[in-house]
């Protein structure tokens, strides 16, 4: 341990004092000693820290000598002053003060606290923090506040902030509890609400407990808005892969009047896409690993449009004219990939990587978290959106769908490949729940049954939506995630798909043709 | 949209009848085989008897959803609702005749921590009371939502999706605990039927011919009205709808009657079914046993009674034997047959004009396979 | 218009009809009487088979009145009711019962009990039927395929089916949308000759055809439509000499 004294410096703390108390054999005298040394990194700042630490490590590991010159240390490199932690050569007997249990521990919580001063990694300020924590008697608020000034890391500040705010709240002067339940109302999570009504309970002075009361309002009014916000939150996210599988859903049904049972299955392909670009990255260049949710937009969007485009060419072409039947076959067509998948990869849920990207998040207000995966999947649909939404506007693809959707015989005689118009629609239909696929994996888990639940909800968002109307079709997913997940921390899952299915068809009867229907004779 | 796949003139006398005959063949060896002769040379297990009755109520099943897919073009991919109403209903009288004759606690009291059955449940040991029941219940639950559809022109795909959609909420609402009505487990330990002990195996030989009977009666009387005026109005609906009611009839009523009739029938097809398998839980209603009736139907072929019975009675006497060694194979064979049917088949087995199949339903039913073992056997 | 005399069948008046912002009929009025083949004609978009649609209760119009015998308010009926009340419509792509047979599409079309579906049912015997379909199966000239599929019928054989079982209802007002589009040249002639004889004095005819000699040939008045509303009505000879219908048909 390398000190620098400079004797020129102000001294507030009289070391020579506080040594004598060491020193002395009086409990209380020692106690007081080291309470002041504990107060050290406070008073002094860092350098005194270094100093006080270097003592009370000394006096606790038994290295502190005293003796008649005055109390040395005994280092590896031999003896050092304990006043400026210069080598000395002291002259007489030397002994080592007597220490007790009560002292030891108080010996130990000042360490713990002047590490917080003096330790540079912050992985050992955490531990010191987290030991505080557990000891919460032995350190004063003043002292954490000043650790609290110099600590730069957020975690271990957050732990240092709860013990100085706990320590407030047993402060004997009324004023001060009720300044610290202000203090921890300024952060309003659940915890802290649980803090302060913890406080309330034991508290017996009215202006605290009107401090309390006044505090506990205000954060249960933040945490209904976070909560609230979440809700929201969580309804979007689930809305935007709602909106991306029943965009494709929609395409398809409005072209050709084809419900694709199968488009839960798509969803599937999608994620097993995405994770076997995952597997393939790992491989060949595992250094980016981490991008593979990027890497994987293509890869899930082309494998479920090419699977969408042999189900159009194999199947569904022969049963344009008879849509029941076209219900029947992409079930089976569904049946078929869920077991291929079930046989050929098994029913585990597939492991993900999950990069920086989507896990953790940015807190907002009270315990709303915006979730990065979420925040993703939002992105994911809406870039895709606004990507389908050009491409109907100004591809030549586009514009025959949109042909085709209002009239096909006259695409057909105006000269608008119709065939080759259902096909590539097809495949963009699907190409959309592959994305959904995408999206949905660092959020579900994936197997070969993920997709069945998403038809129900995708088919009432078209229904709903009106056909072939992408603005219908927004604010029914919308609608329809916000219902859900509104109502399924309330009533539960089955009661908010109950509702919204009752909803449907109440809708249904008043406007059989959707949120926006298209304008003309039909 | 037009909903209407177009189906051919399909029904065939020739074909009605010899079903008709193989089934009375059927319900008269049933009792003989399986009673006197039962352990001679000649004789059949109960247990395959078993097997008879329950693809019996597979058949009736058939046939309620031929009325209306096939005659009146409605598609609903959530028959199963009705088949298990029809199940639940039959479960909680056969429950509370062995609480209220035999004393034995049903387990979905246990399990509820109820001391009483709730009020619900009074009544339910009288079988006349279970039966009205049995019928109304379904049946008023298929007006109600077949009047708000069809009021609103909601047909076609719509139709279909919504009805699946219905049951699957009903299974996701079954599957809950705190409906009482035994949630995952479903409900079971039946003891008694109509004073019979069910694990008698004259009770299980009576119930299956009972069934045959049953389907078959429903048979008759189902080709009889649809070969009626009512019949050919089913038809006009199917293929013309808007041109029908341009001539002047309000074609709501026509649509609600058979819907309903078919959901009776179901309902009735699944009271049948329960007390055989001995067991009833929310798996019935999930969309894949709704869509294999469907698939039952086109495969039999649509809008011909006949048909719809050969299906079930094909594809089910299939699973069965499938399913005891080769489970893993079943979903890829009834997807195959489905995308073989839809592709190349628009009337399932009645676009095969092969002399053969004259002979086809006598040995389907007759015969079926033996070696099967079925989820939720027993009980 | 010299017949001013004849009572009016059907009479439409201030008609408007929109879809959304599309206004596809903003104001009509017209008059078919009874005893008197109307045609209606006009390019596409005139609002021809929209109007139709409002007199057989399929769209709701957004103001105006249609009345049946200056008395019966369409409007306000069903479009079961409004068939029973005596208007019989003739779809423009032939609408027949394929999986029946033309005797059955013709039995079906005969509403003696128009209030009841079940009391149609059971007097589906009565003897009146079997008098009545031999006359219109003869009307028709498809007596000798009376016990075929409908299914299997040709083109034009279908649209008189249709015709047929509209004639089973005795309408007041009989409509017919395009009746010869997509027929034979002598298919047509026999169609011609077929509405000429529906012509009767207790029945309206409304013809809505594009081919112009064919109106010509059945048509005692004509009306023509353009965008909605009629810019001519009178006889055909008169219509083609006019100016106004000479710009619209045949462009500017």
């Amino acid at each position: 341990m390398i000190c620098l004294a400079l004797p020129g410096r102000a001294v507030a703390l009289d070391r020579v004092a506080i040594l004598a108390e060491i020193c002395s054999e009086d409990f209380r005298a020692q106690q007081a000693a080291l309470e002041s040394l504990a107060a050290a990194g406070a008073d002094e700042g860092r350098e005194g820290a270094l100093w006080a630490r270097a003592v009370v490590e000394g006096f606790e590991g038994r290295d502190l000598r005293c003796g008649a010159d005055g109390a040395f240390i005994e280092g590896p490199d031999g003896l050092v002053s304990a006043e400026t932690l210069a080598p000395a050569a002291p002259d007489g007997d030397l002994s080592a003060p007597s220490v007790n249990l009560r002292l030891r521990a108080t010996a130990a919580s000042a360490g713990f606290v002047l590490a917080l001063f003096t330790e540079d990694s912050a992985e050992a300020r955490l531990r010191a923090a987290g030991r505080l924590d557990r000891r919460r008697e032995a350190v004063s608020a003043p002292v954490l506040a000043a650790a609290l000034e110099i600590e730069r890391d957020p975690a271990i500040a957050a732990v240092i902030g709860e013990i100085r705010t706990s320590l407030l709240l047993g402060d004997p002067d009324p004023t001060r509890r009720a300044e610290a339940i202000g203090a921890i109302a300024a952060d309003a999570t659940l915890r802290n609400r649980t803090t302060i009504a913890e406080a309330l309970a034991n508290e017996t002075d009215p202006a605290v407990r009107a401090a309390a009361e006044v505090a506990l309002a205000e954060i249960d009014r933040t945490l209904a808005i976070g909560k609230a916000l979440a809700t929201l939150y969580s309804g979007v996210s689930y809305a935007s892969v709602l909106l991306l599988a029943a965009l494709g859903l929609a395409i398809i049904f409005g072209l050709m009047g084809v419900i694709n049972l199968a488009q839960g299955e798509l969803i599937m392909v999608g994620a097993y896409a995405t994770y076997f670009t995952q597997e393939l990255i790992r491989i060949v260049v595992p250094g980016a690993l981490d991008w593979y949710l990027f890497l994987a937009i293509p890869v899930s969007f082309g494998a479920a449009a090419l699977v969408g485009i042999v189900m159009e060419a194999t199947v569904i072409r022969r049963l344009y004219a008879r849509p029941l039947m076209t219900l029947l076959a992409t079930w089976a067509i569904s049946l078929l990939l869920i077991n291929a998948v079930r046989v050929g990869i098994g029913t585990q849920n597939l492991e993900f990587h999950q990069p920086a990207y989507v896990s953790g998040g940015f807190p907002v207000i009270g315990d709303f978290i915006m979730t990065s995966n979420r925040l993703f999947a939002i992105a994911v649909a809406v870039a895709a959106f606004f990507a389908v939404l050009a491409l109907i506007r100004f591809t030549t693809l586009g514009i025959n769908m949109r042909a085709v959707t209002q009239n096909r015989a006259m695409a057909g005689a105006a000269g608008i490949d119709t065939r080759r118009t259902d096909r590539l629609a097809f495949g963009l239909g699907s190409g959309l729940a592959g994305l959904a696929g995408l999206a949905l994996s660092p959020l579900y888990n994936v197997n070969p049954t993920m997709g069945t639940g998403f038809i129900v909800d995708s088919f009432m968002v078209v229904v709903l939506g009106g056909v072939g109307s992408l603005a219908g079709a927004v604010v029914a997913a919308f609608g329809i995630g916000q219902i859900n997940v509104a109502i399924e921390p309330v009533y539960g899952a089955v009661a908010a798909k109950v509702i919204v299915l009752l909803l449907v068809i109440l809708f249904i009867q008043r406007r059989p043709e959707g949120l926006f229907a298209p304008k003309g004779r039909r | 949209m037009a909903a209407n796949d177009a189906v051919g003139r399909v029904e065939r006398p020739g074909l009605f009848r010899a079903v008709a005959a193989a089934m009375v063949a059927i319900a008269v060896a049933l009792p003989i085989l399986g009673g006197p002769l039962a352990g001679g040379p000649a004789g059949i297990s109960p247990y395959f008897a078993n097997i008879v009755g329950q693809i019996a109520t597979f058949a009736l099943l058939a046939i309620a959803l031929d009325l209306i897919w096939g005659y009146a073009g409605i598609l609903s991919l959530g028959h199963g609702l009705f088949f298990a109403f029809g199940g639940y209903l039959v479960a909680m009288h056969m429950l509370k005749a062995g609480y209220v004759y035999n004393g034995v606690t049903p387990d979905v009291m246990t399990f509820m921590g109820w001391t009483e059955l709730p009020v619900h449940w009074f009544g339910f040991e009288f079988f006349p009371y279970a039966l009205l029941l049995i019928f109304a219940l379904p049946g008023l639950l298929a007006f109600a939502y077949g009047y708000f559809s069809f009021r609103s022109r909601v047909a076609g795909v719509y139709f279909a999706i919504i009805t699946q959609a219905l049951t699957y909420v009903a299974m996701l609402l079954m599957f809950r605990n705190d409906t009482g009505f035994g949630g995952n487990n479903g409900m079971t330990g039946f003891t008694t039927v109509l004073g019979f002990d069910v694990g008698d195996e004259g009770t299980i030989v009576g119930l299956a011919t009972v069934s045959v009977v049953v389907t078959l009666g429903i048979y008759l009387g189902c080709g009889r009205l649809m070969r009626s005026p009512f019949g050919r109005i089913l038809i006009a609906i199917r293929d013309e709808e808007d041109r029908l009611r341009f001539l002047g009839y309000d074609t709501l009523w026509p649509k609600l009657a058979v819907w309903t009739l078919s959901a009776m029938i179901a309902a009735i097809a699944g009271a049948l079914y329960v007390p055989q398998v001995g067991i009833i839980n929310p798996k019935l209603l999930s969309p894949e046993l709704s869509i294999e009736i469907a698939v039952w139907v086109a495969l039999g072929g649509r809008g011909a009674l006949a048909g719809a019975v050969i299906g079930a009675v094909l594809i089910s006497a299939l699973k069965f034997w499938l399913t005891g060694f080769a489970p893993d194979l079943w979903p890829f064979i009834l997807a195959g047959v489905v995308l073989l049917i839809v592709t190349t088949l628009p009337n399932g087995l009645l676009d095969l004009r092969l002399p053969r199949l004259r002979a086809a339903p006598a040995t389907a039913g007759s015969r079926a396979p033996g070696t099967a073992a079925e989820v939720g056997q027993g009980g | 218009m010299g017949e001013m005399g004849r009572q009016q069948a059907i009479q439409v008046d201030g008609l408007r009809v929109s879809f959304g912002d599309f206004v596809a009929i903003p104001g009509l009025s017209f008059i078919a009487r009874y005893g008197e083949i109307h045609g209606v004609i006009g390019p596409n978009g005139a609002g021809k088979t929209t109007l139709l649609d409002v007199i057989t209760g399929k769209t709701r119009p957004k103001a105006g009145k249609v009345l049946l015998d200056g008395s019966i308010d369409l409007l306000r009926l069903s479009e079961p009711e409004i068939a029973l009340a005596g208007v019989g419509r003739k779809f423009q792509k032939p609408s027949v019962f394929d999986a029946l047979t033309v005797r059955e599409n013709l039995e079906l079309a005969l509403r003696l009990e128009p209030r009841s579906i079940r009391a149609e049912i059971l007097n589906w015997a009565d003897s009146r039927r079997a008098s009545r379909m031999a006359e219109v199966l003869d009307e028709i000239g498809l007596g000798d395929a009376a016990d075929r599929l409908a299914g299997t019928l040709a083109h034009g054989q279908k649209q008189w089916l249709e015709i047929g079982m509209l004639l089973m209802q005795r309408p007041k007002l009989l409509m017919l949308d395009e009746p010869v589009a997509g027929m034979t040249e002598q298919e047509t002639a026999h169609t011609a000759d077929l509405v000429r004889r529906l012509k009767a004095p207790d029945r309206a005819v409304l013809v809505i055809e594009h081919d112009m000699a064919f109106v010509e040939e059945i048509a005692d008045r004509v009306t023509v439509l353009h965008e909605g509303a009629p810019i001519f009505e009178g006889r055909m000879a008169d219509a083609r000499a006019n100016a106004r219908v000479r710009e619209v048909y045949l462009g500017r």
